[in-house]
C-alpha cells in the first residue's frame, strides 16, 4: 500500500465521518432537548435530498434546488412535532422512539412511491478528480464534504453559545421544569430542536448523495450517526463530530488490514469497546449507579 | 347449517366439473401467465421495464392481433422487492389462486433461486427468469433466461485471455449468490489457462464508500479488474477509480452490470470502461427485431424511453408466443416445453439465431463493449462460448 492510497483511504473516511457526526448532531439535537431518539432522521433527510432533486430537475438552479431542500426539511420536522410528536407528549420516551421508527417505515415508502427507490446521480459543487498535494493526492469532493460539515458544526455551536435560542435549549436540556419557570417556552424549544436537527440532516444529505447517490436506501446512515452519537457519549456535540470522523476512519481502515468483510462490523465493534472501556462515551461522564 | 355444506358440495363439485382437459392458466380464450418481481427495491427499474413495459408491451401486440390460437395472454405480478421470502409467497399465490400457466420473468438470483423447489415439484414452468446463477442448470420445468453466469465468465476470459492477451485479473463482487457464482467461475475459468485470480475483495448492499477496497485491488496491481456488482456500487466503484486516478487496470463489468443505468450513475468515470453486453443496443441497433421493438414501444409506451430490460422482457414474450403457437391448440405445460426444446435456429432479430436444447438454456451469447462517450459501442461480433 502506497502512501498516497492510505492518506486517500483516510481522508475518505474522514469525509463519510464528519456525515456520520452530522447525523449523529441532528440525534443528539433533538435528544437534548426533549429526551428522545429521532430515528426518522434518516429518512427525513432523504425526503429533503429528494426535494433537492426534483427541484434540480425542474430547471432550479443548484443554490434554490438546495435551498428548497432545507426549507422541505424545516417544514417536515415542524409537521411531524407538532402533528405527531406533540401529541404524545404524555407517552413514555420508547413509545415516541417507536413512533420514529414507525415514522422512518412510513416516510420511506412515501418516498419510495413518489421517487421510487432507484440509484439516482446527484449534482455536487466539489470535483470527483484528484488534486495532487504533495506526494497525496486528494479528492476535492471528500475535502468539500469536511470542509462543509466542518463549517456547520462551527456555526452550530455558535448558535448554542451566544444566541438566546441555543441557550434556551441548553437550558430544557438541562433542566426542563426550572427553564420553564426561567419564562421559556419549552414546548417552542421542542420544535425549534426538531427544525435545526432535520436542517443539519438535510445538509448531511445533501452533502453524501453525490458520493454514495441518491436513493431511499440512504437512510440507513442514521445507524451510523446513532453510533458516533454513542461514541461521543450522548449528549455532547463535540463527542458526536469526533465520534463519527473516528467511526468513518477506522471503518475505512480497518479492511485495509484485515479481511474486507470486517468492514461491515467496525461500527458495532467500535461501539462495543467503547462501551466497555469508556462507558459514557469519549466525551461523556459516567452517571454510575449504585448497585 | 345443511344448506351451507349444500353450498358447499355444489362449489366443489363445479371445480371439478371444470374441463378436466384442459391445463391449469388456459381456457378457450386466455391464457394466464405472471411472476414475482422487484417493483421496489434496488431492482424495481429493471423488474418495472421487463414486465410492465417488456412483456406487457409485445403481448399487447399479440391481443390486439387476435391472440395465439384465439387466446389472449394476461399477465399477472407481483412485487418481492428483491427479498426471497416474498418472491416465495408471490410465487404460491400465483399458482394456487391465480392459477397461472407458467412463471415468466420473474428476477434476481437470491428470490428466484427460493421458488426453484416449489416450482419444480409442482411441475409449473419457470420460463426465462431474468438471472443467471447455474442453479438453475438441468432442471425439468425450467428454461434459463438470461446467459448464464458460468457461461458469461467463460466468454469473457477466454476473450480476455485469448484475443486481448491480458493475464493478470480480479474482482470487486457483490456479496451474495450472483457475486460469488461469478467468481466461482472465474477461478475455474482462469484456471484452465493456467492463471489465477490475484485478488478479490467483496462488497455488501447497503450504502457505503468502497474506497478500502479499491486500495486493496490497486495493490494488487491487476491487468483487468472484473465488476461484478449492481448499478449503484458498480458506478461507485468507478468514480472511486477516478478518484484515485487508477489508470493502469481495465475495468470489466459482468453481463448483468452491463447496462445504461450504470453508466448513467458513474457519468464521466465510465469512459473507456469495457464489458459482456448481452443485448444488441437498444436504442441505436439496426437489427430487424429491435427496430420492431422500438416501433412497438412508440406506439404503446410513447412517454417510455427503449432500453435494455424492456427489450429482455419483450424478447421473453416473443420467445414464449413461438413456443405456444408451435405447441397448437390443445396447449398443455408438456406440449409447451416440447416445443421450446424444439427450437433450432429461431430467428428472433434480436439475438443471434436461437437453438434450445435438452439443457434449457435460451440465450448462450453475448459480445463485448466498450464505453465511448457515455454510450456501450460494440467491439466484436457475438462471441461463442463452447
Amino acid at each position: 500500500m502506497t502512501t498516497a492510497a492510505l492518506i486517500h483511504v483516510l481522508v475518505s473516511g474522514l469525509a463519510t465521518g464528519s456525515i456520520y457526526g452530522l447525523v449523529g448532531l441532528s440525534l443528539v439535537i433533538v435528544y437534548n432537548a426533549t429526551r428522545t431518539v429521532n430515528f426518522a432522521q434518516g429518512e427525513m433527510f432523504v425526503v429533503s435530498t429528494f426535494v433537492a432533486w426534483s427541484a434540480a430537475r425542474a430547471g432550479w438552479p443548484l443554490p434554490l434546488a438546495f435551498l428548497a431542500a432545507v426549507v422541505a426539511a424545516a417544514v417536515l420536522a415542524l409537521v411531524i412535532e407538532r402533528a405527531i410528536i406533540r401529541r404524545s407528549i404524555a407517552a413514555t420516551h420508547w413509545d415516541v422512539l417507536i413512533i420514529t421508527l414507525g415514522l422512518s417505515l412510513i416516510l420511506r415508502a412515501l418516498a419510495g412511491i413518489v421517487w421510487s427507490h432507484d440509484d439516482f446521480p446527484f449534482p455536487s459543487y466539489f470535483g470527483n478528480r484528484p488534486i495532487a498535494i504533495g506526494p497525496a493526492r486528494v479528492v476535492p469532493v471528500s475535502l468539500g464534504i469536511i470542509g462543509a460539515s466542518v463549517v456547520l458544526m462551527a456555526l452550530l455551536g455558535a448558535l448554542f453559545r451566544f444566541t438566546r435560542a441555543g441557550r434556551a435549549m441548553r437550558a430544557v436540556a438541562q433542566n426542563q421544569t426550572a427553564a420553564w419557570l426561567m419564562g421559556i417556552s419549552v414546548p417552542r424549544v421542542f420544535s425549534a430542536a426538531w427544525i435545526l436537527a432535520s436542517v443539519v440532516g438535510a445538509v448531511a444529505g445533501l452533502l453524501i448523495a453525490p458520493v454514495v447517490f441518491l436513493s431511499t436506501k440512504m437512510g440507513l446512515l442514521v445507524i451510523n450517526g446513532f453510533i458516533a452519537a454513542v461514541l461521543g457519549g450522548f449528549g455532547s456535540m463535540p463527542g458526536v463530530v469526533v465520534g463519527g470522523m473516528l467511526l468513518g476512519v477506522i471503518e475505512n481502515l480497518a479492511p485495509l488490514y484485515l479481511p474486507t468483510g470486517i468492514r461491515y462490523s467496525v461500527p458495532f465493534i467500535l461501539l462495543i469497546a467503547i462501551l466497555v472501556v469508556r462507558p459514557g462515551g469519549l466525551a461523556g461522564r459516567v452517571h454510575r449507579r449504585k448497585v | 347449517m345443511k344448506s351451507l355444506y349444500a353450498i358447499g358440495a355444489a362449489i366443489l363439485a363445479l371445480a371439478l366439473a371444470g374441463p378436466a382437459s384442459a391445463e391449469q392458466g388456459v381456457t378457450d380464450t386466455e391464457i394466464v401467465v405472471g411472476c414475482s418481481n422487484s417493483f421496489s427495491g434496488p431492482l424495481a427499474f429493471t423488474g418495472d421495464q421487463l414486465t410492465k413495459f417488456g412483456l406487457d408491451l409485445y403481448f399487447k401486440v399479440v391481443n390486439d392481433a387476435g391472440g395465439i390460437h384465439g387466446r389472449k395472454v394476461r399477465t399477472v405480478y407481483y412485487d418481492d422487492g428483491y427479498k426471497p421470502q416474498e418472491a416465495m409467497a408471490n410465487t404460491k399465490k400465483l399458482v394456487e389462486q391465480d392459477r397461472v400457466f407458467a412463471i415468466l420473468a420473474s428476477q434476481g438470483t437470491s428470490p428466484v433461486v427460493a421458488t426453484l423447489d416449489y416450482l419444480e415439484s409442482n411441475r409449473v414452468p419457470l420460463l426465462f427468469p431474468y438471472q443467471g446463477s447455474p442453479v438453475t442448470r438441468g432442471k425439468k420445468h425450467v428454461f434459463s433466461g438470461m446467459m448464464l453466469y458460468d457461461r458469461q465468465s467463460h466468454t469473457m476470459i477466454d476473450y480476455l485471455v485469448g484475443q486481448r492477451k491480458l493475464r493478470s485479473f480480479a474482482a470487486l463482487y457483490q456479496d451474495d449468490e450472483y457475486g460469488k457464482a461469478f467468481l466461482t467461475s472465474f477461478e475455474k475459468d482462469l484456471a484452465r489457462h493456467k492463471l489465477k485470480l490475484l485478488a478479490s475483495e467483496p462488497v455488501k448492499r447497503g450504502v457505503s464508500d468502497v474506497s478500502a477496497q479499491i486500495a486493496k485491488l490497486q495493490a494488487a496491481k491487476p491487468e483487468v479488474t472484473f465488476l461484478v456488482l449492481t448499478p449503484g456500487p458498480g458506478a461507485q466503484a468507478l468514480k472511486e477509480r477516478q478518484k484515485i486516478g487508477w489508470n493502469e487496470t481495465l475495468m470489466v463489468s459482468s453481463g448483468p452490470l452491463t447496462d445504461e443505468r450504470y453508466l448513467a450513475l458513474a457519468g464521466g468515470a465510465a469512459e473507456g470502461v469495457e464489458g459482456l453486453s448481452l443485448w444488441p443496443d437498444p436504442l441505436s441497433s439496426d437489427l430487424p427485431g429491435v427496430k420492431q421493438y422500438r416501433e412497438h414501444m412508440a406506439k404503446y409506451f410513447p412517454k417510455n424511453e427503449p432500453n435494455r430490460y424492456s427489450l429482455a422482457g419483450y424478447f421473453d414474450a416473443m420467445l414464449f408466443a413461438e413456443a405456444v403457437k408451435r405447441a397448437g391448440k390443445n396447449l398443455t405445460r408438456d406440449g409447451l416445453a416440447t416445443a421450446l426444446e424444439g427450437i433450432k435456429g429461431w430467428e428472433s432479430g434480436i439475438l443471434p439465431p436461437v437453438t434450445i436444447g435438452k439443457d434449457h438454456e435460451t440465450q448462450r451469447q453475448g459480445f463485448w463493449v466498450r464505453v465511448d462517450k457515455g454510450r456501450l459501442k460494440p467491439l466484436t461480433d457475438w462471441l461463442r462460448s463452447e
